[in-house]
């Protein structure tokens, strides 16, 4: 893990002719491929559904991922304070999961690749459980209120930003970079992890290989197949759970070699080069160059959580 | 160019009881529409009766209007949604003998 460079010496010179103040926000590779602000409707990133049989009974949707919720424009607003607003403008997208332990939501943008070479996403965001207003609750119990700490701390579970690419004869893998802040007990881990196996797809169910329950992990749903990589962080929740600081988040993969680069959170950059990918042991047919994101957040209590995305930038080196 | 957005609320939902749709954040829009569609109706004399909600907080909510719209057979009921704050959701109330029906919720929002 290193530290990412603070350079000081721009702020002492004008602006120069074209300067643009949104991209100014971003270190984007050379081609951008979405620019996406929120002031405007939601850009591409769509929930996410499983797939379905060629009658459209819904029925057939694995258990596990019929119910990704819908992402919405929100201007974070909050019952103490009312509306916050974003750091770009009026609206975030936001990601709001049910009240139920283990639901996750999830946004999706769909692209295909024209090359192949580094991929870069970069977001400013936020993460919030739902406030309480009264009496305490279990899911809050590892973190007592001292007028700095709060309970709704430990009432976050996870957020990831991922990948699903497809290419060259059908080779599928998932680029997958997550925050855990506290385990399913709700106790506090701050850790970035990733898992050691590719994602359960449709096909698997449909030929038997699984299924999984409501509220599943999707992204690999047993907590073993998780390791951590970088060290453990603490992101500015801000002490109660109505206050949003905009993070920075950015992840460089490489699709030429099917592997992670690094990922910067803030001022803290880690190397991914090590964190592997895994590849489906089999091949995927009409998705060619898949290129897909997607951002999801998981509860780990009874307690809706959400991810807030201000704006998100994809860009490519090809 | 106007704005438009299209949530499903409700995909399949096997409704046996009252229920509130989740929370969804509109406040961009000037307007929005529900639609009901009604897949299944099963049960004797099964009747779901959905009021409109609005909240200032996403957490406390008040019905926006009196009005009932009544959903007691398969297909796609639908109603216009104006004057609202930030959050909408429905509250649907089950009425019947052993009442059974799935319903998918759509919420469509327009600047």
């Amino acid at each position: 893990m290193t530290t990412a460079p603070v350079r000081r010496e721009g702020a002492q010179h004008p602006s120069p002719p074209g300067y643009d103040v949104e991209l100014s926000k971003f270190n984007p590779l050379p081609r951008v491929l979405c620019h996406d602000t929120f002031d405007s409707p939601t850009h591409g990133w769509t929930e996410l559904l499983g797939n379905y049989d060629g009658t459209g009974d819904l029925d057939t949707v694995d258990d596990h991922m019929w119910d990704f919720r819908p992402p919405q424009l929100s201007s974070c607003s909050f019952f103490d304070v009312g509306t916050h607003g974003t750091l770009s403008g009026a609206y975030a997208l936001k990601l709001a999961t049910r009240p139920h332990k283990g639901h996750t939501a999830v946004a999706i943008r769909r692209l295909t690749m024209a090359g192949r070479g580094l991929v870069q996403i970069e977001t400013h965001f936020a993460f919030k459980p739902e406030a309480n207003v009264g009496p305490p609750r279990q899911s809050g119990r590892a973190v007592s209120w001292d007028g700095n700490n709060h309970p709704s701390e430990a009432e976050f579970g996870c957020f990831t930003v991922a990948t699903d690419i497809c290419s060259d004869g059908g080779i599928r893998y998932h680029n997958v970079a997550r925050y855990q802040n506290t385990n399913m007990d709700n106790e506090m881990t701050r850790q970035w992890m990733y898992p050691v196996v590719p994602e359960p797809t449709p096909r698997d169910h449909f030929e038997g290989k699984f299924s999984l329950p409501y509220a599943s992990d999707f992204t690999a749903p047993n907590p073993e197949d998780w390791r951590t990589f970088g060290e453990p962080t603490e992101l500015c929740v801000n002490e109660v759970p109505t206050k949003i600081n905009w993070h920075y988040l950015r992840w460089l993969i490489d699709t030429d070699a099917r592997k992670n680069v690094e990922l910067q959170v803030n001022d803290q950059v880690m190397d991914m080069r090590d964190v592997p990918v895994p590849v489906y042991p089999d091949r995927y047919r009409t998705l060619d160059n898949l290129l897909n994101f997607y951002f999801s957040v998981r509860t780990h209590a009874d307690v809706r959580n959400f991810l807030f995305l201000d704006s998100v930038l994809i860009s490519v080196d090809w | 160019m106007r704005s438009t957005t299209t949530a499903v609320l409700e995909r399949k939902a096997k409704v046996r009881e009252s229920f509130t749709t989740e929370p969804y954040e509109l406040p961009w829009a000037g307007e929005a529409r529900f639609f009901v569609h009604a897949l299944e109706v099963g049960g004797d004399g099964t009747e779901l009766r959905f009021t409109t909600q609005i909240s200032p907080d996403g957490l406390h909510w008040c019905d926006l209007d009196g009005v009932e719209h009544r959903v007691d057979s398969v297909g796609v009921t639908s109603w216009l949604v104006t004057g609202f704050g930030q959050w909408l959701r429905l509250s649907c109330r089950v009425v019947g003998q052993e009442p059974a029906a799935t319903v998918r919720i759509y919420l469509v929002g327009k600047s």
